[in-house]
């Protein structure tokens, strides 16, 4: 078995707000939740995955979710991680695989090896399950394969699998042609989950607490998205680095009243610094987008550095998966399982309509240009995580066709003559290349490098920049 | 107004210029090695002591490169993007897209005729795409790595080169020598290899006309017609395109220098 070594721990970050301030202490109750409920036998756990509109039924069923995402991005903010990676290397697992499932499964392969939780596990070790629900979609095959592995460990452990499609989008054609079809597919599959849910627990659903959990997250999707907005505000009262942390109640915390709960506080507190005038940034320079991308979760840091250059980021599109209710166009219906269902199709063609309007443009490009405009956005950073293709496929992609598509900023330059003359230039990009938790393939020197010169054009622009 | 000082600090060779009233006055080349704080002094002592420049002469210098932290001497420290850009601009002011091969990264950027820079991508973190490679494979065939820009373009028979990684490059050229391919024919396969890894940098963040190259590896001329193939069209390269960030930091200097004297 490969040499198992802890890494150097790393500074903490520093937040704007309060409420993200909070977020460590509320993870580290819910892992040590997981293991008490283990221990005590009460309840029933699962390994699921996050954004698969399944959190109501789960905790209807009173079922405890471990999400083993979370687990491993817990791992990586810790610099914990190296030593699970290097276990599942040593199973046979190549490093280029999503490294949230390599982590699991290493961790997963020692505490089923030991019997007990591997040494110094972080926040006392992930629990083990009595199911795991998986979920293909799209392009993450890990969300079906992952199980699978950790299955072998795990023999008794059964899992079931939900298959959530959504209508890809099409030009010429309209997705609510198809999506009748599309959800009746899904509403079968949720169904089936109830189904089994409800075999393993020996309980039945109870559907009109179903519905309230559902109802609960309906409020807590539009408080989100109203407090989100608050983040267009001159100057930025919270950025993306502690949406990292405030993507946990969206994420891990759905259908919860904590989860409620935290925005009515996150929304008052950004309302009050915004009254105050005050900024995640003292001085306010460069307004950025955090364009996509799941973040190096051990240099957290690099946004504090952003700052310190007067940068802030006022929006996302990382962990942003919600979207406001009110404007999704989804036919109304009681029935908490296809509600489910048509939420889930309403958030993935939330962009379609509009992308449609404009020549050239797509869902995700249409949500940068949109975002660009709303929360005036002079810049756009992505980040590279090699070992997840699903979020990162395609960012570059976007990059381009936003510059083909969207309107170029004026500035002036120096003519030949020695005379001003207006020229145009695209929003500038920057694109940052690491891992989700893999440490190995990050450098901060090379990172920090690239964030001064995306400084510096970004400078150039603003000093240059024509009416 | 004295004498400016732009100090590059790469992770091969540090490279600087000395700019006087009337432009560049000299400038020094040497192997970074390992104390870069050290190498740092010895450019700027090479360059004082051959041009006659004391210590009070020196009224500003800016840093830059990989390295740039270790020029404790330094006024100011700037990204090698706009030092490239500065530099580049200075020479060649049609330029707007300006490509660098260094030894640890190609960098690809888009600038304007003053200079700003507009947009940047950097290569991915490993060493394939970047110079690196070309001075494994001089090592390996035993030749100068000045002279394998000029022997690729002799080359017949181009082979075709399997892999842009720096590592793997190396045990290929092994074999490929072992089974009788000639020194020029494997020099002018890396060139391929190694312009169409830059080329998809390149597409990535798309080329407005003129284009430059620059850093080390534009002084390997097969390199760059190599790029040039692959891309149809001509590739601008300045007389010494090592030295477009030390220029860029020092022109920097003076601009800056310029600014407090007026204010
Ligand atoms: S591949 Fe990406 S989306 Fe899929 S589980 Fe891994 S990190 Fe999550």
């Amino acid at each position: 078995m490969a040499e198992e070594v802890k890494e150097v721990k790393p500074k903490k970050r520093m937040t704007a707000t309060r409420a993200a301030a909070s977020i460590g202490p509320m993870v580290k109750e819910f892992i040590t939740s997981t293991l008490q409920a283990r221990a005590e036998g009460r309840q029933k756990l699962a390994y699921t995955f996050i954004v698969c509109h399944h959190e109501e039924i789960l905790r209807a069923m009173d079922v405890i979710p471990i999400w083993t995402e979370n687990f491993a991005g817990i791992c990586g903010a810790k610099r914990d991680a190296e030593r699970f990676l290097q276990r599942a290397e040593s199973l046979g697992l190549s490093r280029s695989l999503c490294t949230y499932a390599l982590c699991g499964i290493g961790f997963d392969q020692w505490r089923e090896e030991l019997g007990q939780m591997p040494p110094d596990a972080p926040w006392g070790g992930q629990a083990r399950p009595d199911f795991m629900i998986s979920s293909g979609q799209i392009i993450c095959d890990p969300r079906s394969k992952w199980y699978q592995a950790s299955q072998q460990f795990m023999p008794d452990v059964p899992i079931y699998n939900i298959d959530l499609p959504y209508p890809l989008f099409q030009r010429d054609q309209d997705h609510r042609d198809v999506w009748d079809y599309y959800h009746k597919y899904i509403v079968k599959q949720l169904r089936g989950l109830v189904a089994f849910l409800e075999e393993q627990t020996g309980k039945k659903m109870d559907y009109d607490r179903l519905r309230e959990l559902v109802d609960l997250s309906d409020r807590t999707w539009n408080l989100i998205d109203e407090t989100y907005k608050l983040r267009r505000a001159v100057p930025c009262p919270m950025g993306t680095g502690d949406a990292m942390n405030t993507m946990v109640p969206i994420n891990f915390m759905m259908a919860t009243e904590k989860a409620y709960d935290f925005f009515v506080d996150l929304k008052k507190e950004l309302e009050e610094k915004i009254a105050r005038g005050e900024g995640e940034v003292e001085n306010e320079r460069y307004r950025l987008m955090w364009g996509g991308g799941l973040p190096a979760w051990y240099a957290l840091n690099d946004f504090n550095y952003f700052n310190s250059k007067g940068a802030s980021f006022p929006v996302e599109t990382t962990y942003r998966m919600v979207a406001p209710l009110n404007e999704m166009d989804i036919p109304e219906t009681r029935d908490p399982i296809e509600h489910l269902a048509w939420r889930w199709l309403g958030y993935w063609t939330f962009w379609y309509d509009k992308a449609k309007k404009r020549p050239g443009s797509e869902p995700d490009v249409e949500r940068l240009i949109n975002w660009i405009e709303e929360y005036k956005i002079d810049g756009v950073v992505m980040h590279e995580a090699f070992s997840c293709r699903s979020w990162h496929v395609g960012l570059i992609w976007q990059l381009h066709q936003l510059a083909k598509i969207y309107k170029p900023i004026p500035i002036y330059v120096m003519g030949k003559d020695g005379k001003r003359e207006k020229v145009y230039r695209e929003l500038p990009s920057l694109i940052l290349e690491s891992d989700i938790i893999d440490i190995t393939s990050y450098s901060e020197v090379d990172t920090r490098n690239k964030i001064d010169a995306f400084i510096e054009t970004l400078e150039s622009i603003r000093a240059n920049r024509a009416a | 107004m004295g004498y400016v000082l732009g100090i590059d600090i790469g992770s091969a060779y540090s490279k600087g210029i000395a700019l006087g009233d009337q432009g560049t006055v000299d400038s020094s080349v040497c192997p970074s090695g390992g104390d870069l704080k050290l190498t740092a002094e010895r450019v700027k002592e090479e360059l004082s002591f051959r041009n006659g420049i004391s210590a009070h002469d020196i009224m500003r210098t800016v840093a830059t490169g990989y390295g740039a932290r270790s020029v404790i001497f330094a006024d100011e420290v700037r990204s090698d993007v706009a030092c490239h850009a500065k530099g580049v601009s200075s020479l060649l002011p049609t330029v707007k897209t300006v490509i660098d091969v260094g030894d640890l990264y190609t960098k690809v950027l888009r600038i304007d005729r003053n200079g700003g820079v507009h947009n940047f991508l950097l290569s991915g973190k490993c060493a394939g795409g970047s110079g690196r490679i070309l001075q494994v494979i001089a090592r390996v065939l035993r030749v100068k790595v000045e002279e394998i820009g000029e022997m690729s373009l002799k080359s017949k028979k181009r082979v075709d080169f399997n892999t842009g990684c720096a590592v793997f490059s190396e045990s290929e050229a092994i074999s490929r020598i072992s089974e009788g391919v000639t020194k020029e024919d494997l020099l002018a396969g890396l060139h391929r290899a190694l312009a169409a890894q830059i080329n998809s940098l390149v597409e990535r963040i798309g080329v407005e006309p003129d284009v430059a190259m620059v850093g080390g590896g534009a002084r390997d001329l097969g390199l760059v017609k190599a790029l040039e193939e692959i891309r149809g069209h001509a590739i601008l390269v300045p007389a010494e395109p090592h030295l477009t960030a030390a220029l860029g930091a020092a022109i920097i200097g003076r601009e800056q220098l310029k600014k407090k004297i007026e204010s």
